[in-house]
């Protein structure tokens, strides 16, 4: 199918430029908003790990897991950011297979997690739990990236909307098997957002979300685990159900209502969540730091996704355009999923929240998606303005 | 110089979406924050109270129940590892109520049908836990507590099982524990109990409840949305305290011993229920003390059905009572002990002074007989005693008149609790005026008050009743408060010994307990108890035989059996004007319409087994044919009990 056609390697347009990368072009700001965002992070897993039982850290401690993880992702950034990102375009297949592979590694190694029904969502690697589906959500950005960018000349064509559907199938059904509501959602807003960033046609963006509604029952019926279906229900009835699903919505509202405008402080948080140091951790972040707090962190993500779509803008290729808004259009479904979620908007579902959830998995492929894109920024063909 | 990209590169970068993309962003955070404001501004800091009693509850933390030792520090009772599984329904979500059974039989290879039942068949509250296993072993609750993230509503707990190592041997004076199911009365509230605490039901475990329980601690758990407690999210309030241990005043050999003896009589002669009890009578420590039949404590501990415990319960033999305190039986002869010390105490004889025993005396009209129908001509009190005269003792009961018999019964420690420390001590009934009317509604006849000089009618005493009034008897007149708990060992390791309580003593003059001391040792030397003059050291006693119940068409009654002997601290010594007495046994034998006085024969028998007399030329002609060799010594056709 000509749709799946793969980009044919030009050696020319491979030519090395990292010798003469221009620094300037290097966008300091994203890299600024995201180190600051890591740090309220490294803050929340240290006020999780010391606060919840006011103990002394110990080296398994969130906090310090956190630490290690952090330093892994700017590892991970910097050899991102050096790193053509042109190679990823043209491999971009490949990583599909290792995606999909790594997905069903996954789904055949992986041992449960905490919240609900046998799930199977992380491996361990050296000691360390890795959520592939966290992983997932980056490569899946680079290959839709490197789809719409080889569909830009018919990009208005029903197939590019098919076709995305057809590529998202295999990993969004292996994700679901885990099963994992959340990252599974998050692929989808993500290529939504790409496609509509892409250009592709509002028509059959239009008619996609309407089957998508049409489908929902179905889903419902067939699809959800019944604690998925439960959450969503607690979503409706909030406090109905003080002990069972309502309950996480109950403690999170009430941890939120606990802040106030200023807070309570690092690490004097009181109200006890499920998952907070992951799911919920806005709910420690809202108490502990209060309102102001909370816009502080809620401005950084704003000034990050500004960041990301400047960056978008500027750069030079359809390519390296697709890869900044598709991580503005994941940053910007998980924050508000995530954040919703907490403070009553959304159902809940496993989605984290970038950099600040403790989860080495979610950071380093937010910070590696940072990377491919400062990686874009310095190889631009041309000043945009 | 730069690349060109060989593609006609025509970036689409469409304005408008670029600029519609701004704006979800704007309207997403403008959203989010407004909300976050109403949170926090508008309703902030309502609600603290409330999540708080929502995400945490206060447990307790059981402490390690106390040990038992017998005398000789040998573990009797100990605490081993176990576990019971436990599911609360309202946090098993109903559409993974299959899944979650299934699952956990297969942990528990059960079948999962009797899950469902154990759920379905739970009433009360869908907050109250419902047990599904118990014995658990470590390891399958290892199994379960580890996947409890996918066996939602399910819970493990420990509850360490108790574990009696000598199985039967001190069944009823251990007794046993058991799990509180209902909720319990406000005063154990109080006191720290809830449902599941374990809680002595009997014996031992029951009389020591609060030392062997120790106190319980206290923590605050952290709960996660399941109501499951988040590990590492507790808090600990206060420790929680181990019981105490307790050391009997018994020794494993000495009870075996005992246990052998009744064992062996109640199975030679036939009879199906007995108690031996051993004491000593300087300080009122129980050394044996043995009801048969017993139980066996680890069936409780490890769980007996409904229908088991039933059966137990309805047994006509008793196997759940402790025979020797909880119940009592008329003490037929053995209570001449009462008349006689009265009799002198009152000075209506001397010890030297004679009453005529003859076939029978006319008592208000009616005709009290001798038990061997011919009497013995004249008696003092000391042959009164060795021939337990009826006749005798009806006459003395007689001059001395209900009051002093029911005050020197009363100082004997009849018709009260003896205070030993073992639960459910039945009183006994020292039968006067005032009780007569109580329970009966009228005072007492003369026949009835003759009657009681002999331990027969209304006089009922526990066998340990009548033994503490024998070793009073047997060390000079002091009654002391028998106990089988020696001494307490608080966790700390600090020992408290029990110290001896004296009842009281009996006020009677020591030439008159002497006189009857000699009395007792005349029972056995004129050979009252047949052959037990024969063992090579020296016992005295007391035999008694109490009719009880309905006649049989022969017009005979059932009758129970007793004797209660002690021997002197040297036991060759047969001089028992002495009080150095420091070994004194009890047998009943309950029902034993038997040829032979079983309860010397037991009597006998364990002194034999206690001193060891195996190297006696009697005993190595008898060794291994002890059974025969009782009963054909025994065996007096004619009169089948011996008083």
């Amino acid at each position: 199918m000509s749709i799946f056609r793969s980009e044919p390697m030009k050696l020319r347009s491979w030519s090395p430029k990292a010798a003469s990368l221009t620094w300037r072009l290097y966008d300091i700001q994203l890299t600024t908003y995201a180190i600051l965002l890591v740090l309220f992070g490294l803050a929340m897993a240290y006020s999780n790990s010391v606060g919840a039982t006011h103990t002394t850290l110990s080296p398994g401690s969130p906090f310090v897991r956190y630490l290690m993880w952090t330093v892994i992702a700017m590892v991970v950034f910097l050899v991102t950011t050096m790193f053509d990102y042109r190679w990823l375009r043209t491999f971009a297949w490949p990583i599909y297979l290792v995606n999909v592979a790594l997905l069903v590694v996954t789904l055949r190694l992986g041992s449960s997690t905490g919240n609900a029904g046998t799930s199977a969502r992380w491996i361990v690697v050296a000691g360390f739990g890795v959520q592939f589906s966290e992983l997932a959500k980056i490569l899946m950005i680079i290959v839709f990236a490197g789809f719409l960018a080889t569909r830009q000349a018919k990009i208005n064509s029903v197939w590019t909307v098919i076709g995305a559907i057809i590529v998202l199938g295999p990993p969004w059904i292996l994700v679901m098997l885990q099963p994992d509501l959340g990252t599974s959602l998050v692929l989808v807003g993500t290529l939504v957002g790409m496609l509509f960033m892409s250009g592709a046609s509002l028509r059959w963006l239009g008619t996609l979300a309407m089957s998508v509604a049409a489908a929902i029952p179905l889903v419902w019926a067939n699809l959800l685990h019944p604690y998925q279906r439960a959450r969503l229900l607690a979503l409706l009835n909030q406090g109905q159900d003080p002990r069972g699903s309502g309950y996480q919505l109950l403690q999170a509202k009430t941890a939120v209502n606990a802040g106030g405008p200023w807070g309570v402080g690092l690490t004097n948080g009181t109200v006890r969540m499920p998952a907070q140091e992951t799911d919920f951790v806005w709910g420690v972040l809202a108490e502990e730091l209060g309102f102001f707090g909370s816009m502080v962190v809620m401005v950084l993500f704003v000034a990050l996704l500004w960041r990301l779509l400047v960056c978008s803008w500027r750069s030079g290729d359809q390519f390296a355009m697709l890869v900044g808004c598709g991580l503005a259009s994941m940053i910007l479904f998980q924050v508000f999923v995530n954040v919703g979620m907490v403070i009553g908007l959304m159902p809940i579902t496993g989605i984290p929240l970038p950099f600040i959830t403790y989860g080495g998995a979610s950071l380093v492929s937010v910070m590696g998606g940072l990377g491919v894109l400062q990686s874009t920024n310095l190889r631009r063909e041309r000043p945009a303005w | 110089m730069s690349v060109r990209i060989e593609q006609p590169s025509v970036t689409i970068r469409n304005a408008y979406r670029f600029g519609s993309f701004g704006l979800a962003i704007i309207v997403a955070v403008a959203a989010l924050g407004a909300r976050m404001f109403d949170l926090q501004v508008m309703q902030g800091q309502q609600g603290t109270q409330v999540s708080q009693e929502q995400s945490s509850e206060t447990t307790s933390v059981p402490s390690s129940r106390g040990l038992i030792y017998d005398s000789t520090n040998k573990l009797l009772v100990t605490n081993i590892p176990n576990f019971i599984i436990q599911i609360v329904p309202h946090d098993l979500p109903m559409a993974d109520k299959p899944v979650v059974v299934q699952r956990l039989a297969s942990l528990l290879k059960v079948d999962p049908v009797t899950i469902d039942q154990d759920l379905d068949s739970a009433t009360g509250s869908f907050y109250d836990p419902v047990v599904v296993a118990t014995n658990v072993d470590t390891d399958v609750a290892r199994i379960v507590d580890e996947n409890r993230d996918s066996l939602p509503g399910v819970q493990v707990l420990s509850r360490p099982l108790r574990q009696y190592t000598s199985g039967p041997l001190f069944g009823e004076i251990l007794g046993y524990t058991a799990p509180i199911t209902s909720e319990p009365s406000a005063a154990d509230k109080q006191a720290g109990y809830s449902v599941g605490d374990i809680d002595g039901k009997a014996g031992l475990e029951l009389e020591y409840e609060s030392l062997l329980r120790g106190t319980y601690g206290q923590q605050t758990v952290a709960l996660d949305a399941n109501g499951q407690p988040i590990p590492g999210l507790t808090t600990e309030i206060t420790q929680p305290v181990p019981g105490s241990s307790l050391t009997l005043s018994i020794s494993s050999k000495e009870q075996a011993l005992a246990q052998k003896a009744l064992a062996w009589g109640l199975a030679a002669a036939h009879v199906q229920m007995g108690v031996i009890i051993v004491e000593n009578p300087q300080n009122g420590e129980i050394l044996a003390m043995v009801s048969l039949p017993g139980y066996d404590d680890n069936i409780f501990a490890q769980g007996l059905s409904q229908a088991d415990y039933l059966k137990m319960l309805n047994d006509p033999t008793l196997p759940l009572i402790n025979k020797a305190v909880s119940e009592q039986y008329a003490p037929g002869s053995t209570y001449k002990l009462v008349t006689g010390t009265a009799g002198l105490e009152d000075k209506k004889i001397t010890a030297t002074s004679t009453l005529l025993s003859q076939p029978y005396v006319i008592i208000a009209g009616e005709k009290f007989k001798e038990w061997n129908n011919l009497g013995w001509g004249p008696l003092n009190i000391i042959m009164g005693l060795a021939h337990s005269s009826d006749t005798f003792f009806y006459q003395l009961a007689q001059s001395v008149g209900l009051d002093s018999l029911t005050y020197w019964a009363k100082q004997y420690g009849f018709g009260a609790p003896t205070g030993v420390d073992l639960p459910n001590e039945a009183a006994g009934i020292v039968p006067d005026d005032q009780w007569k009317t109580v329970a009966l509604g009228s005072k007492m006849y003369p026949g009835e008050e003759a009657q009681a000089g002999i331990g027969q009618g209304y006089d009922a005493a526990t066998p340990l009743q009548l033994l503490n009034a024998y070793c009073a008897l047997a060390n000079g007149g002091n009654l002391w408060k028998p106990h089988v708990v020696a001494s307490v060992t608080a966790p700390d390791g600090t020992v408290t010994p029990v110290q001896p309580e004296l009842i009281r003593n009996l006020g009677a003059s020591p030439q008159n307990l002497e006189t009857m001391r000699l009395g007792t040792r005349a029972v056995v030397t004129s050979r009252h108890t047949y052959n037990l003059v024969e063992l090579p050291i020296a016992v005295a006693g007391k035999t008694g035989t109490a009719e009880y119940g309905v006649k049989d068409r022969l017009g005979r009654l059932p009758y129970h059996e007793w004797f209660v002997g002690y021997t002197n601290a040297d036991p060759h010594n047969a001089d028992f004007s002495g009080t150095s007495s420091q070994l004194a046994v009890l047998v009943f034998t309950y029902g034993a319409d038997t040829w032979g006085d079983v309860s010397t024969e037991i009597v006998k028998y364990y002194m034999w087994l206690h001193y060891n007399l195996r190297g006696n030329a009697l005993n190595q002609r008898t060794a291994g044919h002890i059974n025969t060799w009782a009963f054909k010594r025994t065996n007096f056709a004619g009169t089948a009990n011996n008083h």
